[in-house]
């Protein structure tokens, strides 16, 4: 059972910021709550923000898919700006969450302020650049989402509120896959590995290459990103390809615990990069293939 | 803290402890078909309908109903598509003890409702997926899944008259 003095329901960002600092004692953010049932913290009051109008999914003017925070990952998971864009990969990485019911109330901003190295929606909100809507109580700042990660369930938000994520409208045509290893269906993962990337004129554009569960939060192997961008297609040979692995591997910094060892766990992100890249780039040319700048 | 909500499809008011959970208060307001299983959001014992979406009420704030719509198994007890499933689950040996099956019959029931509504006919693998959140220590899987699909083969002819259809 979950001590809690006051449940408040805020009915706008601003007023659930204002709710948070109001005292007295120690208030805690809830959206669909299957995380804090779990695990309920010692706090005084929750600020629920199910009706502060973040639950949508929408198109800005700019192109951009604007993904609130108290989306559902079922909501994500089946929307067609969502799976339309880049492949379906944030669609895909929110439907192999937890459990039917569990995504009707689980939500996108749940996932992410929960900070876990191992957050399914982060590697694919990481590789397709994901910028994230910070709000105060008459304030709001964007940042990207590879800054929003300070460790293990530590972000940079404080008492504020995550009031949703962009997707921009440059990545909509980017081919993209995923990978995620698990012990068993329902685990968390031991290693996961989302690669997002553009090709025109035969020459890789943008490069992402992202990594979870491997280091305290979820990560971009930048070094290897690097290695391939601007690179001629044809030039990407089955080595090439094993090198930006190996890189990708230098680069995550993962544990040893009870589901793997930290070396497994190393050279599957190896091994996993250069699967998915060699898929991608095997990739018939689409009409949607966009030449933006990396 | 005091809520107001639509209970099976009618007005109710309750009070409850600021923290508590959906299970937690339908089970103390005598509606029992819910279950207590892992109470961590894996075994969908607790299924029920939170505006028409299939939630497992352990890892639900009871607060969430508030202004909203519960629909539990006893709701759906009248309603022809449940009672169908239930004799199909039974006709189907799909049940032992029997402390999966509400969960299971409300996944389904939410399933093959949208499926009616639809004019579409689910195949295993959505029923399976269905089912995603719904484990079964004893009878397993393959029967419950033989039932839905019977019921779902005819579908059409099932009128839709139920609490979650008003
Ligand atoms: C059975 C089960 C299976 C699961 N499987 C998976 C899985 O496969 N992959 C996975 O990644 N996760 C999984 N989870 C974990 C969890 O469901 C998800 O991380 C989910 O997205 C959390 O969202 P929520 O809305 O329920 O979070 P909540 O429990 O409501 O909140 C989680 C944390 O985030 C904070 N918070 C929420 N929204 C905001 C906001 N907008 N701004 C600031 N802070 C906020 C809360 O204060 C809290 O600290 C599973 C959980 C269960 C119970
Ligand atoms: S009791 Fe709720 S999912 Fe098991
Ligand atoms: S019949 Fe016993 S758990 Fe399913």
């Amino acid at each position: 059972m979950w001590d809690l003095k006051e449940y408040r329901i805020a009915g706008s960002p601003g007023e659930a910021v204002a709710m948070m600092r109001r005292g007295p004692g120690k208030g805690v953010y809830i959206a669909g709550g299957t995380d804090l049932f779990l695990f309920p913290p010692q706090c005084d009051y929750a600020v629920d923000i199910n009706h502060a109008g973040l639950g949508a999914i929408a198109r800005t003017p700019d192109g951009d898919v604007f993904v609130g925070a108290a989306a559902t990952l079922h909501h994500i998971a089946t929307n067609p700006f969502v799976t339309g864009y880049a492949g379906g990969l944030l669609a895909q990485a929110a439907a192999h969450c937890g459990n039917r019911p569990v995504r009707s109330t689980a939500t996108l901003g749940g996932n992410l302020c929960n900070a876990l190295p191992s957050a399914d929606l982060a590697p694919a909100l990481l590789a397709l650049d994901a910028v994230c809507y910070i709000v105060d109580e008459d304030s709001q700042e964007s940042l990207p989402l590879e800054d929003f990660f300070e460790g293990p369930r530590r972000t940079v938000l404080g008492d504020r509120l995550l009031a949703g994520i962009a997707l921009p409208a440059a990545g909509a045509g980017w081919r993209a896959a995923a990978r995620r290893l698990t012990r068993s269906a329902e685990d968390i993962a031991l290693v996961q590995v989302a690669v997002a990337l553009s090709v025109a004129d035969g020459r890789l554009g943008a490069v992402r290459i992202a990594l979870g569960s491997v280091a305290p939060v979820p990560m971009r192997a930048m070094l290897a990103e690097a290695q391939l961008e601007g690179e001629a297609v044809a030039d990407l040979s089955p080595d090439r390809l094993a090198d930006a692995g190996l890189i990708a591997a230098s680069e995550c910094d993962p544990i040893d615990d009870h589901r793997a060892s930290a070396a497994y766990r190393r050279q599957m992100v190896g091994v996993l990069t250069r699967r998915l890249l060699a898929g991608l780039l095997a990739e018939q040319p689409r009409n949607d293939d966009q030449g933006s700048a990396a | 803290m005091r809520m107001d909500l639509t209970l099976n499809g009618r007005p109710a008011q309750w009070e409850a402890a600021p923290g508590a959970t959906l299970l937690a208060v339908l089970r103390d307001e005598g509606l029992v078909a819910a279950k207590r299983g892992c109470e961590t959001g894996d075994c969908g014992a607790c299924t029920v309908l939170l505006d028409g979406q299939p939630v497992n009420s352990c890892v639900v704030a009871a607060a969430r109903a508030h202004g909203h719509r519960v629909t539990t198994l006893e709701g759906l007890a009248d309603d022809p598509l449940m009672r169908r499933l239930q004799d199909a689950l039974v006709e189907h040996a799909g049940v032992q003890c029997g402390y999966c099956s509400p969960g299971m019959l409300v996944s389904l029931y939410h399933l093959l409702r949208a499926c009616r509504a639809e004019g579409t006919r689910p195949g295993d693998h959505a029923i399976r997926e269905a089912l995603s959140g719904n484990l079964c220590r004893c009878t397993g899987y393959v029967k419950p899944v033989a039932a839905a699909a019977a019921v779902a083969a005819a579908l059409a002819g099932i009128p839709a008259t139920g609490t979650e259809a008003r």
